[in-house]
């Protein structure tokens, strides 16, 4: 898998730093993990963090600190809430989405189907995997607000180029596309948004009503 | 102090003493970070404790070829507070507890495991080659969590500047990194 498209450089440092509100955190936390360039630029992130906390000024904490630590230590762990797990014999969910709980598939146009990922309720973005058919032409759309789109199957191309497996998008309001899917077949999507897409021209309008995405 | 072999005998014998000393040097450090990246005292105090207990849990996972000690340490902590704060938002909703788990292992759905590189080298000599006040901006900015405004003030610089001096460093860093390959 060559991966030609990666996210801008400060929302790496921003994912690194654990500042991205949650569905973003997932979109990029997904390419970086298949992406040893991304992983790099990271970990580099990581390292200065680390030197960071070695210069930061020490802060006292609570008398009791190291007592309370090493009792809760010796306590037996206390059973984390294990989230519900998606299906191991679904296909469209990749072993890295396998921890949320992710809703139904919901028709959304013709060619065009989504499931949404269940998210904490932090943040504005919405998280959902995007399935569109091979060889359709998305309508011609703006956004309000930004865009994240990681490719996980097929391909599809825009202006802004090619993108294929690995590869990430990164949209927002000044850009005006309409990707048009590879014919090699259907084309897979993790995709974190805020705002609202907003279609364009007669059909986009017509159908605009029914594009809850 | 060489923190990796201290964390070393807390991964082979479950060595107090070695312990003791990671809790007195990075517990107060991991609460003043947390206090600077906008957590309140009672959050840092937690994220503190909490850290130093997945230390301990995670002692023999950590691999002194990949990462130095307090790189490893700070994702620890890192991880348990986008952790607290998805707990908050749900107990807000829940009305349930805050205290975190003691075994953030099971409880980071949002954690993305990135398989660690041996690439460790190569990322320190990247970090060498930044200039002071590249790795500062870029400290200050992401690490601390700094709105460019105060920087600016703090470094006594334009609020232009802040931002294409951050620009430039990340840019360097990653050309620094692409360089190398
Ligand atoms: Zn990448």
């Amino acid at each position: 898998m060559t991966i030609s498209h990666h996210p801008p450089e400060d929302l790496l440092a921003d994912f690194a730093a654990g500042k991205l509100e949650e569905a973003h955190q997932l979109v990029v936390g997904v390419h970086v993990a298949g992406c040893p360039r991304c992983t790099r630029f990271v970990q580099a992130i990581e390292q200065l963090a680390g030197a960071a906390l070695e210069d930061v000024a020490p802060v006292p904490i609570a008398t009791d600190a190291f007592d309370r630590v090493m009792s809760r230590i010796h306590e037996a762990p206390k059973e984390a809430v294990a989230p519900a797990l998606a299906s191991d014999t679904d296909d469209d969910v990749p072993p890295a989405l396998r921890k949320y709980r992710i809703g139904k598939r919901r028709r959304v146009a013709p060619g065009l189907s989504l499931r949404p990922i269940e998210l904490s309720g932090q943040g504005q973005a919405r998280a959902f995997l995007l399935r569109s058919a091979p060889g359709s032409r998305m309508l011609e759309h703006t956004h309000t607000g930004t865009e994240l789109t990681l490719v996980l199957e097929g391909s599809f191309s825009h202006e802004g180029g090619h993108f294929g497996p690995g590869d990430f998008d990164y949209g927002d309001d000044e850009v005006e596309h309409r990707p048009i899917v590879g014919n090699e077949g259907p084309c897979l999507c993790l995709v974190a948004m805020t705002g609202d897409l907003r279609m364009n021209g007669f059909l986009g309008r017509l159908i605009g009503p029914f594009v809850r995405l | 102090m060489d923190w990796a072999d201290l964390i070393g005998r807390v991964a082979s014998g479950g060595d107090r003493e070695a312990f003791k000393r990671l809790f007195e040097h990075f517990a107060p450090r991991i609460k003043g970070l947390m206090l600077k990246a906008g957590c309140n005292a009672e959050e840092a105090e937690e994220i503190a404790q909490s850290t130093m207990i997945a230390v301990w849990r995670k002692a023999h996972q950590f691999d002194p070829a990949t990462a130095g000690a307090a790189a490893w340490i700070f994702t620890i902590a890192r991880n348990l507070r986008i952790d607290l704060f998805r707990r908050r938002m749900r107990a807000d909703r829940l009305e349930t507890g805050l205290e975190l788990p003691d075994a953030p292992d099971q409880a980071e759905p949002a954690d993305i495991l990135i398989s660690r590189g041996q690439d460790a080298a190569r990322i320190a000599s990247a970090i060498q080659q930044l200039s002071a006040e590249q790795s500062l901006v870029v400290r200050l900015s992401f690490i601390e969590e700094r709105p460019h405004p105060e920087i600016a003030r703090a470094l006594g610089i334009p609020l232009g500047t802040v931002k294409s001096r951050i620009r430039l460093a990340m840019n360097r860093l990653r050309d620094i990194l692409d360089e190398e390959a």
